[in-house]
């Protein structure tokens, strides 16, 4: 409470500062950590087992959290563009509406957030916890290099893992949509359906994947580098997931801008 | 961890769903309770002296940053991704702007927002609470006659209250600030036409200050349930925040569904 | 079990200086352990036993002196450099860092499947052969999480003895133990000694393991080895610093630091 206090004290620029070379550290030792990661898979050499249990859990664990935000999206979109429909009697524009927000931008990164705060917040608190309890120099002293172990296969999984989330979050929010469009604006399915395919292209579609891939391997690379870097004990494990989950959604809005004027 | 064994057969997943069902109910009646009994706290409990002004501080001027370069970016990119479909399918954009704020007033500006703090100040307050749960502060608290919701909930309810809403109408500016200048500059978007507030009524206000509402209310007493629930060390902690994290994400993007919804009706009876 | 390809080969610390911040942990410590020997490093809390010999096998690193095994120079090589002396090194943590995740079978067959490239199905009947050596087979489909301290503390000894390691780091095997699983414990140190040849290093400050096991004791005081001899030699000491620790009174001589 008094370092909150002292902190209100302290002059904006020094705040400011302090912040930018927090960030600058936070920054480095992520990016020195895909490094090691990127060494570890040329020619790519992991713990199968590893990969596959994380990939499993990762997958379980988050596919009813992705369907359900994904449907709610579904609705609140053709929500959205329904108050345009009353508005100018554009029946036929709400599938193309809530197709391309949802397959481009909203589908993506709210799938990417959700994601983030189940998997990638739990990856941290497991390598946190992990770090507190020495496990991770358990591993060094077994010859055993932790890297390889144990976040290249957690990287791998979470880029895959989003990935294919992704593709049937997308799926689910237009079946959403399609559902909340018939109970509340009255479209029928099939104005819907053929008003998304008709105005849409595949490369909507991709755009969005493309984003997912890449907001995966920040999400993994964030938690865990978070994750390994956990100083004293339960505390410290708190901190250092709140840290990695606001690290993680920064990261997804800065890439999720420059990948939009990067891709088609 | 039970959710590491896989389940046998489709009877198991079936019950499994069910059970996850009722769980969501209990979990949402419990939530409710403790709302009730924050609110309890807010009107009449004891509290720290100055814990107030001190969870303003830590929810308010610390998301500051966050919220400014996260809604920023997602401004400009929400501009330029619809320019670029307009352009392509009517060629004009002149109506961008004012359609832009509009949809950032009544529902991106808050829904946004609050996901972020969602984030920064859900999974904050669960590991503050967490931490201090398993370090047995909490049962401290208890034994010297205090309940840790008034002392420890209501403080940041307030807090998370208040500064959502400032927060929320700091985070619409610099989203729509950010949009204009992305139109401006790579489309060649006359800024007098973009910022233009003619589009936003009454309706639009209210139903984006009730969600800014409910949000603040729904993150701290989601995040501080998650974080009373702390069991056992560092894992029990570590579980705690991302529990927060998740259930006051969901709870934002549920009730955006809900309020959006009423609100449509609502156009709908006007017309 | 193949211990004995390689030449026995003596440790040295030779001045060795670490500290934490401005914290001084070590200042000049020198200190030598003989092939095959059982020897103690004994020392009030927060004194550096600990991390003395983490700085042995590179999790830590010496601010400056030397560290020696045979001809090697330990305290000099690259995180890489240092793991075909991890697999010869080994060591058992005071918290017995057995992974979570996995059981202890699993934990066991971890460094068999990576360093010696069996298959799991191979490398979990070797595991169970291994546990069995401590007692510990019955519990080898269970979780760390299930299991006492003492019964975790076994299982760690034997996923370190995997690798057949001719120096075995123990940090504090017996502390938190009931003093029949502490027994036990000692029981399997000296084994590994008098049967294989193991060298152990065993930090400890439980004086019923030490004068039951070791060949030679260290006391580690003010960061450095203050003295070095057989049991006999340190309970016949007339350094008082060295009575006041053995006979465990709260006053004399010793300055602990925060007193």
């Amino acid at each position: 409470m008094t370092g909150a206090r002292r902190a209100a004290l302290r002059s904006p620029i020094e705040t400011l500062g302090a912040t930018a070379m927090q960030v600058a550290r936070e920054a480095g030792g992520i990016t020195l950590l895909a490094g090691r990661v990127l060494r570890c898979l040329v020619p790519p050499s992991m713990d199968g087992r590893e990969l596959t249990r994380n990939m499993y859990r990762m997958g379980n664990r988050s596919v009813p959290i992705v369907a359900l935000t994904a449907f709610f999206v579904g609705g609140i979109m053709v929500i959205q563009a329904g108050m345009y429909v009353r508005q100018f009697n554009a029946t036929g524009l709400v599938g193309w509406g809530a197709g391309y927000a949802i397959f481009r931008e909203i589908g993506p990164v709210l799938i990417a957030l959700m994601f983030s705060g189940r998997v990638g917040s739990n990856n941290t608190a497991e390598l946190g916890t992990m770090t507190v309890t020495e496990q991770l120099d358990g591993l060094r002293a077994l010859a055993i290099d932790p890297i390889r172990y144990l976040i290249v296969p957690r990287v791998v999984a979470m880029m895959v893992m989003l990935f294919i989330l992704t593709v049937v979050g997308d799926l689910v929010s237009i079946a959403g949509g399609m559902l909340f469009s018939r109970l509340l604006i009255g479209i029928d399915p099939s104005t819907f359906y053929y008003s998304l395919v008709d105005n849409l292209d595949w490369i909507d579609f991709v755009h969005g994947l493309v984003k997912s891939a890449v907001f995966g391997l920040s999400i993994a690379l964030t938690s865990c580098y978070f994750g390994v870097s956990v100083r004293g004990g339960a505390v410290g494990v708190g901190r250092a997931v709140n840290a990695a989950v606001v690290a993680a959604a920064v990261s997804i809005m800065l890439l999720d801008f420059f990948l939009t004027f990067l891709l088609p | 961890m039970s959710e590491d064994r896989p389940a046998t057969g489709p009877r198991q997943r079936i019950e499994r769903l069910g059970a996850a069902a009722l769980d969501g109910l209990a979990a949402t009646g419990q939530l409710a309770g403790m709302l009730g009994a924050t609110w309890r706290g807010v009107v009449r409990g004891r509290r720290p002296p100055g814990e107030v002004a001190n969870q303003m501080f830590v929810v308010g001027n610390k998301s500051l940053l966050f919220v400014a370069v996260t809604l920023g970016f997602i401004g400009m990119v929400m501009v330029y991704q619809s320019c670029l479909q307009l352009e392509r399918i009517t060629g004009d954009l002149s109506r961008i702007g004012p359609e832009f704020l509009k949809l950032l007033v009544q529902d991106f500006g808050p829904t946004i927002t609050a996901l972020m703090l969602a984030t920064r100040v859900g999974a904050g307050i669960a590991a503050e609470i967490g931490s201090m749960v398993v370090t047995e502060q909490v049962d401290a608290l208890r034994m010297s006659g205090v309940t840790p919701i008034d002392y420890l909930i209501a403080p940041r309810f307030i807090a998370c209250v208040v500064m959502g809403a400032v927060l929320t109408v700091f985070g619409v500016a610099i989203a729509y600030l950010a949009g204009g200048l992305t139109a401006w500059s790579s489309f060649d978007l006359n800024p007098r036409l973009f910022f233009d507030p003619s589009r936003v009524g009454f309706l639009d206000l209210g139903l984006g200050l009730t969600k800014t509402l409910c949000y603040g209310m729904a993150i701290p007493v989601i995040s501080g349930a998650c974080g009373l629930r702390a069991r056992g060390g560092s894992e029990g902690v570590g579980a705690a925040t991302t529990a927060a994290v998740i259930g006051s994400s969901l709870a934002v993007i549920a009730l955006d569904l809900v309020i959006s919804g009423v609100g449509l009706l609502l156009v709908g009876h006007g017309r | 079990m193949s211990a004995g390809a390689a030449p026995p080969r003596t440790i040295r610390f030779d001045d060795v200086w670490k500290s934490f911040g401005d914290k001084a942990v070590l200042c000049g410590m020198s200190l030598e352990i003989r092939p095959g020997e059982v020897m103690c490093i004994i020392g009030t809390s927060g004194v550096g036993k600990s991390v003395a010999i983490k700085l042995l096998i590179g999790l830590l690193r010496a601010d400056r002196g030397e560290i020696r095994w045979g001809d090697l120079r330990l305290d000099s090589m690259s995180e890489p450099e240092m793991i075909p002396v991890r697999k010869r090194i080994g060591m058992v943590f005071q918290n017995a860092t057995l992974f979570d995740s996995l059981s202890l079978a699993e934990n066991v067959a971890l460094p068999l499947r990576v360093h010696k490239g069996m298959r799991m199905r191979e490398a979990l009947a070797e595991a169970r052969t291994r546990l069995d050596q401590v007692g510990m087979a019955e519990f080898a489909g269970r979780r760390p999480a299930e299991l006492s301290d003492g019964m975790r503390k076994r299982a760690a000894i034997a996923r370190t003895l995997t690798l057949d390691p001719e120096v075995v780091l123990f940090d504090e095997p017996t502390t938190g133990l009931d003093p029949v699983n502490a027994r036990r414990i000692d029981r399997l140190i000296e084994k590994l000694s008098d049967d294989v040849g193991v060298t152990s290093i065993v930090v400890s400050h439980d004086l019923t393991t030490i004068f039951t096991i070791a060949d030679r004791i260290a006391f580690l005081y003010q960061g450095r080895v203050h003295v070095c001899g057989t049991p006999a030699e340190l309970r016949s000491s007339v350094d008082p610093v060295v009575q006041q620790f053995i006979t465990g009174q709260s006053s004399g001589e010793m300055e602990t630091p925060g007193f």
